[in-house]
């Protein structure tokens, strides 16, 4: 078993290090605190293909290894958690899903513009009455001559406030919600498409989470994503992948908890001595490095489960439960490191705090997760 | 144009472990890269191709480990990279490294300009570049700051002791470069078609013909006797209060040390 990156897999990392040691940390804290989409910031990303890491060649994508994918979310997360999510989002959740369902056609006129960095995209499955229970939803898609009417009212969706284009998970049968279950394209600007008001949250603040509002919205049934009634396999498909970017993402919010703290315990000094010469402080840090390696190396491990072309719901499902945990309980300890100062907005591991509570909830909650390792792992024989 | 640029693997700051037997550098892959100013020297480089086009070749001596530099190098502009790796080469001082990259120089054969890094974070010696100017009999130019190409000869600007240089040399010759410039950064895209594109050279001593006897311990003039680390004076105060209070606190701490007028 191979568990050594390769140069290549660590010159990817290089560079995402690089871009967000140079682009991302001198705005992270006033990004956050203003919540505030740093488009400077953003504009640069395109060119550097963060915007189709693994996307195919031939719609502009660097078509890198599911590896690579978690290294570079890992490394902009650690600095800045928001443009980790807004890229796992864009990448994991909205990209890699038209890669996998779209048509030529489809691929060319979405795809291009979404790799290129010149669009941004959303996924919208939560409704005010559907979330973890996706068939819930109530939004809807008439069939009228060669186009879709669609209503619904899509809630904290991230990169809502900033998205070109929306996979939207609606039924075609409202009747019958699963058995019309669909994935359906919709551009900002088709009329009737309207961005609710941003969500005032806790963490991830530099992401402009919103609603995402859909009046009587007219589109062409060209938009459909894959069949109808095929919504459910896409947004499964979706998700199971995107848990990887978003376990990645919450490796690098713990990594950079950890940072920090690492940091702080050399600096400060109580009893005449640095805190890092506290052995109750080294335990902690101890504690910290160790989930963070663990953590990694779940998320990673799921990568390669993936790039081997294997089942991915049980891997990610594990990676993503784990690695959301150790984001909050490593950025929870980062605080107890910092003591005062970790509860004050003057430090950064506060943020990390605040942010690593979401990856807990987003993209199938704890629980969710824990549904599905259960179900597998009681399908599964014995050896 | 072809240039050369030298590169060195340096070990970063807070990861430096030394070997308590032979006082060298622990080199390990995760804690090591290019030498900033061996990065200026490179960025020099892409800029002069970019604007008179050419080629650029990367040259390191070091261990296997030591071509992560190479291939960074490769996303950064080069076109071609060399890795003089032998165990023999192994404890070599500027004098013997001197001697190694000028026989690997001999071999990838013509240039136009080498380009080194002034000197490197973690030896600090600043003595391979002039050496290695020594070694292939080039003339040589220190601590440039800006390079241009001009009828056929090279302009170079330098500061030294408060004055601004300028200097024309005749190609090939050798610089060491002192600027700090950005480097641009590669894409994914970028990275993952020099992977595809490029291969590594790696020449040993007898693939470089080289005099067994003028590397490694044996071909070094010095040797380090002893190594002990000193203490770090720099400490850390953390001021406490309101803001108000915390300014007070530091003006009274600076002029305690003198340090306002």
């Amino acid at each position: 078993m191979e568990l050594t990156l390769s140069i290549k897999q660590k010159q990817l990392r290089r560079m995402a290090r690089q871009f967000a040691k140079a682009e991302l940390a001198p705005i992270a804290k006033e990004i956050d605190e203003e919540g505030r989409f740093p488009w400077e910031a953003v504009e640069k990303m395109g060119p550097l293909n963060f915007f189709g890491i693994q996307a195919p060649r031939q719609y502009g994508g660097a078509e890198t290894d599911s590896i690579s994918y978690c290294l570079v979310i890992e490394e902009i997360s650690r600095v800045c958690a928001s443009m980790g999510l807004m890229l796992a989002v864009h990448n994991g959740v909205v990209v890699h899903p038209i890669s996998q369902f779209g048509n030529d056609e489809q691929k060319a006129k979405f795809l291009s513009p979404l790799v290129a960095g010149e669009k941004i995209g959303a996924f919208c499955l939560t409704e005010p009455n559907a979330g973890s229970d996706a068939m819930a939803i109530e939004s809807t898609a008439l069939r009228e001559g060669d186009s879709y009417i669609l209503n619904a009212n899509k809630i904290f969706v991230t990169n809502g406030g900033v998205a070109d284009i929306a996979i939207i998970f609606t039924s075609v049968d409202p009747g019958n919600v699963k058995k019309g279950f669909s994935a359906i394209l919709v551009e900002r600007g088709t009329p009737g498409f309207e961005v609710g008001l941003l969500e005032n949250n806790c963490g991830m603040r530099a992401n402009p989470v919103s609603s995402i509002i859909l009046n009587d919205c007219r589109v062409p049934k060209t938009n459909l994503l894959g069949r109808e009634g095929e919504g459910f396999k896409v947004a499964m498909a979706a998700l199971d992948n995107g848990r990887i970017g978003i376990a990645a993402q919450a490796v690098g919010i713990a990594q950079g908890a950890l940072d920090v703290s690492l940091k702080y315990a050399k600096e400060r000094v109580q009893f005449r001595v640095p805190l890092a010469q506290h052995q109750a402080i080294q335990l902690m840090l101890a504690d910290m490095g160790t989930m963070v390696e663990a953590a990694r190396l779940l998320t990673l491990n799921a990568a390669h489960v993936k790039d081997r072309g294997g089942d991915l719901s049980c891997p990610s499902a594990m990676a993503k439960l784990f690695a959301g945990r150790t984001a909050s309980k490593v950025a929870s300890m980062g605080v107890q490191i910092h003591g005062g100062y970790g509860y004050s907005k003057d430090y950064p591991v506060e943020r990390y705090f605040r942010d690593a509570r979401a990856t807990e909830i987003y993209e199938g909650t704890n629980e969710i997760q824990q549904i599905v390792i259960a179900r597998e792992l009681l399908k599964r024989g014995e050896d | 144009m072809h240039i050369i640029v030298c590169l060195k693997q340096v070990v970063a700051g807070d990861r430096v472990k030394i070997d308590p037997n032979t006082y060298s550098l622990v080199r390990s892959a995760e804690s090591s890269y290019i030498n900033p100013f061996d990065l200026f020297a490179l960025d020099v480089a892409v800029q002069m191709k970019k604007e008179h086009s050419g080629s650029i070749t990367a040259v390191t001596m070091g261990p296997k480990i030591s071509e992560e530099v190479l291939w960074e190098a490769l996303t950064l502009g080069a076109d071609r990279a060399v890795l003089l790796s032998d165990k023999r080469f192994a404890a070599s001082d500027t004098l013997a490294t001197s001697y190694v990259l000028g026989m690997g120089i001999r071999k990838i054969g013509k240039f136009d300009l080498i380009l080194c890094g002034m000197r490197t974070t973690d030896g600090d010696t600043g003595q391979v570049g002039p050496q290695l100017a020594e070694e292939l009999d080039l003339p040589y130019i220190s601590a440039s700051e800006k390079v241009e190409k001009e009828k056929g000869l090279f302009r170079v600007e330098r500061v030294s002791d408060g004055f601004r240089e300028i200097l024309e040399v005749s190609a090939p010759a050798l610089l060491t470069i002192a600027s700090r410039t950005g480097v641009r950064l590669p894409g994914l895209i970028d990275i993952q078609d020099v992977f595809t594109r490029y291969f590594i050279e790696c020449w040993n001593l007898e693939d470089l013909n080289a005099d067994p006897n003028r590397v490694g311990r044996l071909g070094s003039g010095t040797w380090v006797d002893g190594l002990t680390p000193t203490a770090q004076k720099k400490s850390c105060v953390f001021i406490e209060g309101d803001a108000r209070k915390q300014a007070k606190i530091l003006l009274s701490k600076l002029l305690e040390k003198n340090l306002l007028s």
